[in-house]
């Protein structure tokens, strides 16, 4: 039957599965299991991580855009009756957010006078970085996504991540041209929220879900359905006031957040620019420090009463016995003001 | 007229591994999830490694399957080798041996992918759960299986049916 003859060349014929090569490739991989766990990765694989993705970033936003340009068509198609109804609702929602914009921009207004009133610089006026999503793996192990933009955007770990209507995650691997985003429903994903409503505090814990679950909330947490969760700032992890999503409650009893972020899917994101605010211990050495300029006199208690003023500048001095004079702190470094 | 030695080029067939498996693996990470309804990828690097192996098994020695593996790992943000310790022994336990490699009839193909996919996804499952020191999600490697054993059966039978009226063999052989 010719169907059924061989198919093979005479030189397949030596094509073997290398046994010592396959054991070589087996200890291979279960040492990279052992050495790459998310929870303990060296540095070294995370920057061999980064590189990788760097290199595959172009040939995945070459796969990624027949996708985004068919992207609106099911919805379109499905929805077309509802399309003429949704239009006229959206042109009465323009008029309403006319007024509303321009309330946005007299507030924003009154804020930068208070701000220059108070020299004070919040993070959020900060410029946001656009990206396009081009990787959305769906494994059972990761729940991220892929962007296009990296440590030459100006990117960094610990950012983080937001579209349209809330915050989406946080980078965690940065490249030079990508960077990965793990989402708030990932596993790893630990994130402090309050609800705007009552301040009451949690910790908002993915576990592949749709729904991350509220923890740590206190045996009567101040929790309604419906309460709008934001980040609590607390930790100095993420900016306070990012809006998460809304919070429900399961038959369980259990607190879960419908996150704001699932009305659309994650394709173009916003990555914040955010310095994590460090606590006082892990701060950059003394000598790091920018010095108060050495001749600007320290007004300096003397034990007579007397008050003198000294030309040389003793930063030191008044550390060691713990009264360091208050007038000298008008020089304190950026990260010193609130 | 083509000669039979041009329909054998052994480039062809291999420039034909690298594409297919490219592929495979970009469309394993592409963001389908921007179309909406379309929330379910089957493995297809999985795929196209069981059917080159069993066509073309030259293509397919353990290097390339871990490489496969790793690629996957790099390009979905799991922990390393997981894929590649997952790929590696379930090929090796249910590739095709024998003289006549893959079979022709689509009911043992399917059978034994099958059994690949299911060994490849426990192995995964349980490498994913002791590097991420919890258990893993289970709901979406059952998906992909599911996704994948719906999937397969189309693949296969046009790549059978392409080896049935070629000569001797797949692409370019």
């Amino acid at each position: 039957m010719a169907s059924r003859r061989s198919t093979r060349n005479d030189n397949d014929q030596r094509v073997t599965f290398s046994r010592p090569l396959f054991i070589a490739l087996l200890v291979v991989s279960g040492a990279l299991i052992a050495f790459d766990r998310p929870a303990s990765r060296s540095d070294a694989f995370g920057a061999f991580r980064a590189g990788f993705t760097d290199l595959a970033a172009p040939l995945l936003e070459l796969g990624a855009q027949p996708i985004r340009s068919v992207k609106g068509i099911g919805p379109y198609f499905r929805r077309q009756g509802a399309l003429a109804e949704e239009n006229a609702q959206l042109r009465q929602q323009l008029i309403e957010a006319r007024y509303w914009e321009d309330l946005a921009y007299r507030q924003r207004d009154r804020i930068e006078i208070y701000e220059d009133a108070l020299d004070v610089e919040t993070p959020m006026i900060q410029d946001r970085i656009g990206a396009w999503t081009v990787a959305d793996p769906q494994g059972p192990f990761v729940q991220a996504r892929l962007i296009g933009r990296g440590l030459e955007a100006g990117i960094r770990d610990g950012y983080p991540v937001i579209n349209l209507y809330g915050l989406v995650g946080r980078v965690y691997e940065t490249g030079r041209r990508s960077a990965r985003v793990l989402l708030l429903t990932d596993l790893n994903s630990r994130i402090p929220v309050m609800a705007d409503r009552s301040n009451a505090r949690a910790i908002l814990i993915g576990d592949n879900s749709d729904y991350p679950r509220l923890e740590y909330v206190g045996r009567v947490p101040d929790l309604q359905e419906g309460d709008r969760i934001v980040s609590s700032g607390d930790g100095g992890i993420l900016p306070r006031g990012l809006p998460v999503g809304e919070a429900i409650r399961t038959r369980s009893g259990e607190w879960r957040v419908r996150l704001y972020s699932d009305q659309a899917p994650v394709d173009f994101v916003w990555v914040w620019p955010y310095q994590r605010i460090v606590p006082p211990d892990q701060e950059p050495d003394e000598a790091d420090l920018e010095l108060p300029p050495a001749e600007l006199p320290l007004i300096v208690d003397t034990p007579d009463g007397e008050t003198d003023a000294e030309p040389e500048a003793a930063p030191d001095a008044g550390a060691d016995d713990g009264t360091a004079p208050d007038d000298a702190s008008g020089d304190a470094s950026p990260e010193e003001q609130p | 007229m083509r000669k039979p030695t041009d329909r054998q080029s052994p480039w062809l067939a291999a420039l034909g591994c690298v594409l297919s498996v490219l592929l495979a693996l970009v469309m394993q990470a592409a963001p389908t999830r921007l179309v909406d309804g379309v929330n379910i990828m089957p493995t297809w690097p999985l795929v196209a490694i069981f059917l080159w192996s069993g066509v073309r098994p030259q293509f397919m020695p353990p290097i390339a399957v871990f490489a496969i593996g790793l690629t996957q790992d790099l390009l979905t943000g799991a922990p390393m080798g997981v894929w590649a310790l997952s790929y590696l022994i379930a090929i090796a336990a249910f590739r095709f041996r024998g003289e006549d490699g893959m079979p022709r009839d689509l009911p043992p193909v399917l059978l034994r992918f099958a059994g690949t996919l299911l060994l490849a996804h426990g192995i995964a499952f349980t490498a994913g759960s002791f590097a991420l020191e919890q258990m893993a999600d289970l709901q979406p490697l059952i998906i992909e299986i599911v996704a994948t054993l719906l999937m397969f059966p189309l693949v296969a039978y046009l790549v059978l049916r392409r080896r049935r009226s070629g000569r001797s063999g797949f692409i370019g052989g």
